[in-house]
């Protein structure tokens, strides 16, 4: 379970954003709608401990993120989270199997990745360069570098956002049957979406993002 | 991570080839120059020790002892055998071997001397000359392989270079003597009479028994002194009564001498090395400041799926290291093949290089240029995985 307890961020610009305590299930997939700017990413990368709130807390599984040291931080994104980012934060010139055994060197078992490769439909492009290969394979190869390591927690930024509406559907439906059993958050503009979703937050309806707000709690599926 | 490494490696592989090539140009020079410069001297010296003192025709001290020592300037002039007979009777003395420099085999140099002389010489065909019999010669390696010369040829020696003027008597070749990859190689030594046979038989103005120089090993350096101090500047009666001034000097302070000049261009070379070394640093920084773009969306990837800082520093450091290790054996193994190449050139110089010989400071330049190649990619790598990942 992760919860958000009185969590603001304050960047160096001043502009800042406070999150309304909001709770996410263990198991349960999610997707946060909002405009650009409203905090949908910044809530994610204060998931992964990739940034530290500038108050309040974030508590998964009762383990308070910020008491955590970078160290222990870093452990638990790479053994508990599988990131999802919307530019893929993949290595161009290197091929799709070296990007997903990079976990190697911190001793994550990527044995699995040729399975969920194939289960993507990209198997054949297992020794092919990432430059070579369309947004669509790019996004399922960071899918898999995500789900390879079984994280408890995925979380994906934008996941669809390079690419056209039936692919992009395509990826969100492989994402979810493959986060079956996970904590699934995903960030993404296009309500369409939705309907894979055990939950959507709207965060468009709290606030610009700028001050004095963000988010709810989640709101149940229509 | 080491496989991750060499993957990584691979992609940066032109920016790789580029370090490398640059330390092995640097260092590679640096320890060659070091290294020839450092075995010349100690082999000049070494040569230079063998004897304790030189006497000969007053005159430049360095002409002689590149003369009787090298074989590379023209005698000083000469001076009576009866000299030598003296010091052989001196208690003070353990060996005495005259020697004299006179006429050529096409174009190699003819010596006089004694058995004595080729002392510490191995011998590849044949045998060393029996010093109480004459017209034998025991010729160097490149004579013999240069003029097609066996043991037991003969060979006709003459005054100059001019046709014509080769003298009729012949000399047996009695021994050829092993590649030495040293002047030795390019002379004909013979015994001091056929030299003396050569010019008494041919109608010459007849002269007392003369040669070039003598070369002493004294029982101790402390009477090594003495006899010096008694023939330097010794007048003595010479062919046709003309009076020979002597001089007596210790081929060590000669050496030392010219290495005192050789110096001075060894400095320059040093130098080179230096301004090649900063160019070096130079390059590499460039190098790692076009790499820094590169480096830092690698990092910064790495740290956001979770890899520590630990980690990525460990990875780099092994790149680094992986580059910095072959760089410098490349450089090691590049100065010891161009020692084989320099060989033939010292070796005018009565030296041969030893390939398996390191000094200690070219370890400690190795080392250097090591460091110094891999630090500012290293010192980069360091700052960047300690900035958060956000960043």
């Amino acid at each position: 379970m992760i919860e958000i307890k009185n969590v603001t961020k304050e960047f160096q610009n001043e502009t800042a954003i406070d999150y309304k305590d909001m709770v996410f299930e263990n198991s349960k997939s999610y997707m946060l709608l909002g405009a650009s700017g409203c905090g949908k990413s910044t809530l994610l990368n204060l998931i992964a401990g990739i940034m530290a709130p500038t108050t309040g807390s974030i508590v998964i599984d009762g383990k308070r993120m910020e008491e955590l040291s970078q160290r222990e931080r870093d452990k638990f994104r790479i053994e508990k989270i599988g990131y999802i980012f919307q530019d893929f934060k993949l290595i161009e010139e290197m091929s799709v199997i070296d990007n997903i055994n990079i976990l190697n060197i911190e001793g994550i078992d990527t044995q699995g990745a040729p399975k969920l490769l194939e289960e993507l439909g990209i198997l054949d492009k297992k020794n092919a360069k990432i430059k070579h290969l369309s947004g669509g394979q790019k996004q399922r190869v960071a899918i898999v570098r995500a789900l390879v390591k079984s994280p408890e927690i995925i979380l994906a930024d934008e996941p669809t956002g390079n690419l056209n509406f039936a692919i992009g559907e395509q990826v969100i439906k492989e994402l979810v049957k493959a986060s079956q059993g996970k904590t699934l958050i995903a960030v993404t503009h296009d309500e369409r979406l939705s309907k894979y979703f055990d939950f959507v937050i709207d965060m468009n309806e709290i606030t610009s993002g700028k001050r004095d707000v963000v988010s709810e709690e989640g709101t149940k599926k229509c | 991570m080491l496989k991750f490494a060499l993957k990584n490696m691979a992609i940066k592989r032109v920016q790789i080839i580029l370090v490398v090539l640059s330390i092995v140009i640097s260092a590679g020079i640096g320890v060659l120059a070091f290294n020839v410069s450092n075995q010349v001297s100690d082999g000049i010296v070494s040569n230079a020790q063998y004897y304790s003192l030189i006497i000969g025709p007053s005159g430049s001290q360095t002409q002689l002892v590149m003369n009787t020592m090298y074989f590379s300037e023209e005698p000083l002039g000469t001076m009576p055998y009866s000299v030598v007979a003296n010091l052989e009777m001196d208690s003070r003395v353990n060996q005495v071997v005259p020697f004299a420099m006179a006429d050529s085999y096409n174009g190699y140099g003819v010596v006089g001397t004694t058995s004595a002389y080729l002392d510490g010489k191995t011998i590849k065909e044949g045998a060393l000359f029996d010093d109480k019999q004459e017209l034998e010669a025991v010729i160097g390696y490149n004579v013999a392989r240069y003029n097609g010369l066996n043991v037991g040829d003969t060979i006709y020696t003459s005054h100059s270079a001019i046709e014509g003027d080769t003298h009729e008597q012949g000399i047996k070749v009695v021994g050829i003597l092993n590649e030495s990859h040293s002047s030795f190689d390019n002379i004909v030594f013979t015994q001091l009479k056929t030299l003396w046979h050569m010019h008494e038989h041919e109608g010459e103005e007849a002269h007392s028994h003369e040669i070039c120089a003598i070369l002493v090993k004294a029982k101790n350096p402390g009477v090594a002194l003495q006899i010096i101090n008694e023939y330097d500047g010794k007048h003595i009666e010479g062919d046709n009564d003309k009076d020979v001034t002597l001089q007596a000097i210790e081929p060590m302070n000669a050496v030392r001498g010219i290495l005192k000049d050789a110096d001075n261009t060894k400095y320059i070379v040093f130098v080179l090395c230096a301004v090649i070394l900063i160019m070096n640093v130079m390059i590499i920084s460039i190098i790692t400041l076009l790499n820094m773009y590169h480096s830092s969306k690698e990092i910064t990837l790495m740290r956001l799926i979770g890899i520590s800082m630990r980690k990525i520093n460990m990875l780099y450091i092994i790149q680094n290291g992986i580059i910095g290790i072959v760089s410098t054996l490349l450089a090691f193994g590049v100065s010891r093949l161009c020692l084989l190449f320099m060989n033939d050139y010292v070796s005018q110089m009565g030296v041969v290089l030893n390939m398996g010989k390191v000094y200690p400071l070219e370890l400690v330049i190795l080392l250097g240029v090591f460091v110094i190649s891999i630090l500012p990619t290293t010192i980069w790598t360091l700052v960047m995985s300690k900035r958060n990942a956000q960043e």
